[in-house]
């Protein structure tokens, strides 16, 4: 049983059809990526899963259980963590404050996340944890939002464009990130334009366009069908 | 002034600005908070004061004594708390995926009912509110005497506001009320359940207001009404230090409550003008308060894309021409059939209809929900008034040029106003609303202040036309409504009025395709406020006496509610909800003392179940069974 799957998921935003018949599995313990250009349906796959836009018809279920139809919160305290892609700190919280409003007590984890967890995992984030998050760069603001969803111990991370208008540097450093929180054994779901930054991370790849999915495979496959690449990702 | 200051009056006085502050801050913290976690500006705020001043009255009834005092101080506002949550987990709840003007709707139809149900329970008379012995007397400090009450105040406030700093940031709960005011939508993709976190703040909010109003009560008096004093001077407060912002509710609160002292001392008329005049200062250099940040523009959220989906009748036929005439060609045989009293009720329509037509331009064409409307009513009155009575004019001249002086007043309050929107843009019109209400109310050498003008002379016509009589008047308002509401069509539909549409749908992207958004608003706004000021020099002409009474803001509820009642996505909806309006009034004033309980409850129920109004709710039944029927559709709607 997939960790995660969407079952001909349709999606709108009023009355303008967004998602079409999205269908998609992803397993526990992968870094799957969702690779498509702006506008293909990225956000609002996420944002279907996770129940700020819920979809019209068809199905999300975690761990083989319906979850489409729960409000957001509910949907998050199941063990799904969404971090969206315009980063969206609390601006006027600290640093620490940002993580200790995420944080979740009542659900049972081996091995829960704490504000020590995830200051080791992002080092940065401790030096600066007295300063507000208007006063963050790009890069610490991508980390402080990473941060900030593991405090909700997910089971599954949605990560929407993490490398979006980052440095080069500070983007590999991201992919590092991602690979250590994937083996604190978080399942990551990673919604990319950029192929480069998901072949560096993911397992397996979905591209969607115009609100379907055009292709699924491993990430090699992926690499190697200029077709696909050519019309979808225009690379 | 006296030529020096001594030490005692500038005790006594900065002690009394200081408790004014410490009222102030305590009503209007309540209110930004409340604002800045559920988007939510709550009229009935004021409202909630009195309750809470309500309560220890009732309270201190049976509790004497300082420990009974001190239980009623603390019972009144948890007594307010729990209303609170009746109100939100029983109506706010059902509109939050609602437009935020409908928000702001039911708490002013709140205001109505609450205000109504304190006159019914407690009695339409002042009350004042016993003290217990150890508190009520007077200390002297450097000469000067304070009331001992007044340290009471300076002690208790202060600490109220150190419980609430130590709750906001110290913990969890409050870390998790400023990440909401920054980011709903984030907060409860964290797993916050906005539903509970919403009726604590609301809870706790008004539980403020009421220990405001518990606190303030034995200071003042409580009588019904006297929340929609307090609500304006908080208004003032969070405008000056910026909407959601408790720093600027702190700030603002020292500088209105100062003001207010020195302003009674040295311009005792135009104390009350003056906190305006500073609001208005201050709001040119930052239009968003002292503190304030500009609202995020919500680009493609959740709630604007929903709101497209679940739109509310809009129409987009007009009627035949032919079948418009036919309300007209009615009310020219009416007086031939009805006696003057209905020959007055329809004259009173006749002008509500105008004034509710021109606010509808504003209100359903661009989007724009004024509740100081009727300022531009009273200039229009006072306009025809004193040309009438100071300058010999003639009654059509004096009429003519009552819409002109309201188009300058609207071009005034407009330019402030439009650079703000949602509900800074209700509180600053309200506010500008009531700085011209004060003047009008204080300036007794002009405007004759609270007594207003009686015996306004009418004047006949050229060419001889006397209006004196009951049926001129009605044909006379019947002929200048009737041409200015088709004015009001003409530009409805004209190219400028699709392009207020546009505002009103998405101004962001009618900025895009190169509109000045800004300017189309103002003009709407004069538009709208010169019709309305037409409409006010009419109803001088018919009462044949003003008072100031007309622009209070509670006044300015009632085009809100018409067209409200008769559906704002309409053109013909304002007129049939002015007709309700001005029937339901004159027979509920006959029949009942508390009509505007059932206007509130009227009111409250159509914002939640029919927010399209009565006229747009038929349309969209008509629409469906005569498209049946082709005929009908031929003849009777031209598109």
């Amino acid at each position: 049983m997939a960790l995660l799957e969407l079952d001909s998921v349709n999606t709108f935003y009023g009355r303008s059809h967004i998602l079409f018949d999205v269908s998609l599995a992803v397993e526990k313990g992968e870094v799957v990526s969702l690779v498509g250009r702006n506008g293909a349906g990225k956000s609002t796959t996420f944002r279907s899963i996770i129940g700020l836009t819920p979809p019209e018809s068809g199905e999300v279920r975690f761990k083989g259980e319906k979850v489409n139809g729960l409000r957001a919160f509910r949907i998050c305290r199941k063990g799904i963590g969404f971090v969206p892609e315009d980063r969206r700190c609390f601006p006027d919280l600290t640093v620490r404050e940002n993580l200790e409003v995420a944080a979740r007590r009542e659900k049972e984890t081996t091995k829960p996340w704490s504000v020590e967890r995830v200051y080791a995992l992002f080092p940065r984030l401790q030096e600066r944890e007295k300063n507000l998050g208007s006063q963050l760069s790009g890069g610490e603001q991508q980390m402080l939002t990473i941060a900030r969803t593991l405090m909700t111990n997910p089971e599954v991370l949605l990560l929407d464009e993490p490398s979006e208008g980052l440095a080069p540097l500070v983007v590999s450093l991201l992919a590092e990130m991602i690979l250590q929180i994937r083996n604190e054994g978080v399942t990551v779901v990673l919604a990319e334009q950029n192929l480069h930054f998901c072949a560096k991370v993911s397992d397996r790849a979905f591209v969607i366009d115009k609100g379907s999915v055009k292709f699924e495979g491993t990430m090699k496959e992926l690499l190697a069908n200029d077709e696909i690449k050519e019309k979808y990702l225009a690379v | 002034m006296a030529p020096s200051i001594d030490l005692s009056f500038l005790t006594v006085q900065v002690l009394s600005a200081l408790r004014q502050a410490a009222f102030l801050f305590l009503i209007s913290s309540g209110l930004t908070l409340i604002f800045g976690v559920l988007n939510i500006l709550n009229f009935a705020h004021g409202a909630l004061y009195m309750l809470g001043a309500y309560f220890i009255y009732a309270l201190t009834l049976h509790l004497t004594g300082p420990a009974g005092f001190l239980i009623a101080l603390l019972a009144a506002p948890l007594g307010v708390a729990v209303i609170a949550v009746a109100i939100e987990a029983g109506l706010l709840r059902r509109i939050y995926k609602q437009e935020e003007i409908y928000q702001l709707l039911l708490t002013y139809s709140l205001v109505l009912i609450i205000d109504d149900l304190a006159k019914i329970v407690f009695g339409p008379e002042y009350k004042s509110i016993p003290k217990p012995d150890a508190i009520s007397g007077a200390v002297t400090i450097f000469g000067g005497t304070v009331p001992v009450y007044t340290l009471v105040v300076l002690v208790l406030a202060p600490m109220m506001a150190l419980v609430l700093w130590y709750l906001l940031y110290k913990t969890r709960t409050g870390k998790i009320v400023r990440a909401t005011s920054s980011d709903r939508e984030m907060a409860d993709a964290l797993g916050i359940n906005m539903s509970a976190l919403f009726t604590l703040v609301f809870a706790f909010g008004a539980m403020l207001a009421g220990f405001a109003g518990a606190l303030a009560g034995p200071a003042r008096t409580v009588f019904p009404g006297v929340g929609t004093e307090v609500i304006i001077e908080s208004f003032v407060v969070v405008v000056i230090g910026g909407l959601g912002n408790l720093w600027g509710a702190l700030i603002g609160s020292i500088l209105i409550g100062t003001l207010e002292t020195v302003g009674i001392i040295v311009f005792p008329e135009f104390e009350m003008s003056l906190i305006y005049l500073l609001m208005v200062a201050i709001l040119v250099v930052r239009p968003w308060g002292l503190f304030g940040r500009p609202l995020k523009v919500k680009a493609l959220s959740d709630k604007n894309l929903s709101m497209e989906a679940q739109e509310i009748s809009p129409v987009h036929y007009s009627i035949h021409p032919l079948i418009r005439l036919i309300p007209l060609v009615l009310l020219l045989i009416v007086p031939l059939v009805a006696g003057r009293f209905y020959q007055f009720l329809l004259t009173q329509i006749l002008i509500a209809s105008l004034v509710a037509v021109a606010f509808n331009l504003l209100l359903g064409t661009t989007g724009l929900l004024s509740f100081g409307q009727m300022a531009f009513y009273g200039v229009g009155a006072y306009t025809v008034g004193l040309l009438a009575m100071k300058a010999g004019f003639g009654t059509l001249p004096a009429l003519l040029l009552s819409p002109v002086f309201a188009a300058l007043a609207a071009g005034v309050i407009g330019f402030f106003c439009v650079r703000l929107s949602g509900v800074h843009f209700a509180m600053l019109t309200l506010a500008f609303g009531q700085l011209v209400y004060t003047i009008a109310f204080k300036w007794y050498g002009f405007t004759g202040g609270d007594n207003g003008m009686q015996g306004i002379p009418i004047r006949p016509l050229p060419g001889g036309i006397d209006i004196g009589s009951t049926k001129a008047m009605y044909y006379f308002a019947l002929a200048v409504v009737g041409i200015s509401i088709e004015c009001l069509r003409r530009i409805r539909s004209s190219a400028f009025g699709s392009t207020l549409k546009a505002i009103r749908e998405n101004n962001q992207r009618a900025a895009y395709l190169g509109v000045n958004v800004k300017l189309y608003q103002w003009t709407a706004f004069v538009i709208a406020g010169a019709f309305t000021g037409l409409a006010g020099g009419l109803y001088a002409i018919m009462e044949k006496a003003i008072t100031p009474d007309i622009i209070h803001w509670t006044k300015s509820g009632e085009p809100v509610f018409m067209t409200i009642i008769g559906g704002i996505y309409t053109f013909a909806g304002p007129v049939v909800g002015a007709a309700v309006f001005v029937v339901l009034n004159s027979y509920l004033v006959a029949w009942t003392e508390n009509w505007a309980l059932v206007l509130g409850i009227i009111l409250l129920v159509m914002v939640l179940m029919l927010p399209g109004g009565v006229v747009g709710f038929i349309n969209e039944k008509a629409r469906g069974a005569l498209s049946k029927r082709g005929w009908v559709r031929k003849w009777v709607f031209s598109k």
